[in-house]
């Protein structure tokens, strides 16, 4: 059986606009209201960072503007190192990486360009992080070419070394390059990171070592071993499997 | 002082200045637009939406090369701006006839408890109520007894005369306490 109430509320224009006024309790969160300011807004900052910077530069005695310029100069390098692809700055930090790489020595080099490649790879996770849709395109572009020097640069130490342990130590950096990439694309589902057929470091790693161990005495185990990882790297695709099948054999065994 | 200085020294001032006025009114519009969606998702959709075209509208306002009106009132305007995206999206979405007030959670559930159930005990009543008025009635209430603007601003707002703001606000007030005092039945 159903009851039925009747609830009759009497209030009086007094009572009522004090109800209205207890309205003012409905808020926006606050950490929303921040966030869309920034979104709106967001150029806010450093627009009026420019802005003060000019002011105070214009208002300088003459003889205090060549000391300026020179504190804007080695600031602007400072700025650089922190700017992504797509920044006013960024071409200043890719200056002062060149000018970096002049120093290193060839047998450096591909160590040094799988660093700067694992920086470009660092870059991107900052844009993913901050969401900066507009700069994935440039950082992409600039993670494929460090790639692309990197197998440039190990190209020309598989031609000459003989050493197994520099090309231990060479596909031990490129293992984790590729596992930082794979990381950023699981976590951040950023797609175009993968390296063209052409310039894949690990392929120019393999083929030394392939070349290398054919000139060794494998065990039979060792030799069925072998013949996987040549099929994996006639696949095109499994590099990577390849290698870590080559660095086996290719460790010193007991 | 270079066109280039100045210009980057308006820019920063545009900033500055409608920064205050989103300090100002963010509350205020927020609160005029949730009263009217029941929903605090798309109260914040609408409200950021607001304070966006109003900055596009404040930005080209300041600039002489545009030929835009300046923004004297930006109260006036961002509500106006607030009044039509939410006649926008009840048109867009079909809600207008859809939605009741009696199946539309009285707050979002992500709010904490206290405040749902302060909100669904007494002042909820008031809100249930106000949602059932008509758009003017609503409008007149906030405006003068939430937001403390004078009848002169409300009126100028409603585009009516200082006496017939009056006169809408007393019928207003009248039509909020018939709908709080009807008899529910639970």
């Amino acid at each position: 059986m159903a009851y039925f109430f009747v609830i009759i509320i009497v209030m009086t224009q007094k009572e009522l606009i004090f109800k209205i006024r207890e309205l003012r309790q409905i808020k926006p969160r606050e950490d929303w209201v921040s966030l869309t300011k920034s979104q709106i807004l967001g150029e806010e900052s450093r627009n009026q960072s420019v802005a003060s910077i000019f002011q105070l530069f214009f208002s300088l005695k003459p003889s205090y503007i060549g000391l300026a310029i020179v504190f804007i100069f080695f600031g602007a390098f400072g700025f650089a190192q922190s700017s992504l692809p797509g920044d006013l700055l960024y071409p200043v930090k890719k200056i002062v990486e060149r000018s970096q790489a002049v120093f290193v020595s060839e047998k450096g080099k591909p160590q040094a360009s799988i660093e700067l490649a694992n920086k470009r790879l660092e870059e991107l996770t900052k844009i993913a992080e901050t969401n900066q849709v507009k700069k994935i395109a440039p950082a992409l572009e600039e993670y494929q070419a460090s790639v692309a020097q990197v197998t440039k640069n190990l190209a020309k130490v598989t031609a000459t070394t003989s050493d197994p342990l520099v090309i231990r130590e060479l596909a031990e950096s490129t293992q984790k390059l590729e596992k930082n990439k794979e990381k950023l694309e699981q976590t951040y589902g950023i797609a175009g990171l993968e390296i063209k057929e052409g310039s894949n470091p690990m392929k120019v790693l393999v083929e030394w070592l392939i070349n290398d161990l054919e000139k060794r005495t494998l065990t039979e185990e060792q030799s069925l071993l072998f013949e996987t990882a040549k099929k994996d790297y006639e696949a095109g695709d499994r590099f990577n499997e390849s290698l870590e099948k080559l660095l086996f054999l290719s460790s010193p065994q007991e | 002082m270079t066109s280039l200085r100045l210009g980057l020294l308006n820019m920063a001032n545009y900033r500055k200045e409608f920064s205050k006025i989103y300090d100002r009114y963010i509350n205020k519009i927020y609160r005029f637009i949730f009263l009217k969606v029941n929903s605090q998702e798309i109260a914040q959709d609408l409200t950021s939406e607001t304070f966006l075209k109003g900055w596009e509208a404040f930005e080209k306002s300041q600039n002489p090369g545009h030929n835009n009106q300046k923004v004297e009132n930006p109260s006036a305007f961002l509500y106006q701006i607030a009044r039509n995206l939410v006649i926008d999206h009840y048109r867009e979405k079909g809600k207008a006839q859809l939605v009741s007030v009696e199946y539309t959670p009285i707050i979002d559930p992500k709010q904490d408890l206290e405040e749902k159930s302060l909100l669904e005990s007494d002042i909820g009543q008031v809100r249930l109520a106000l949602n059932d008025l008509k758009e003017d009635y609503q409008n007149v209430i906030i405006w003068h007894y939430l937001d403390d603007l004078p009848i002169r601003e409300v009126a100028k707002m409603l585009d009516r005369t200082e006496e017939a703001t009056r006169v809408l606000l007393h019928r207003a007030l009248k039509s909020l306490k018939n709908e709080i005092n009807r008899p529910q039945i639970s």
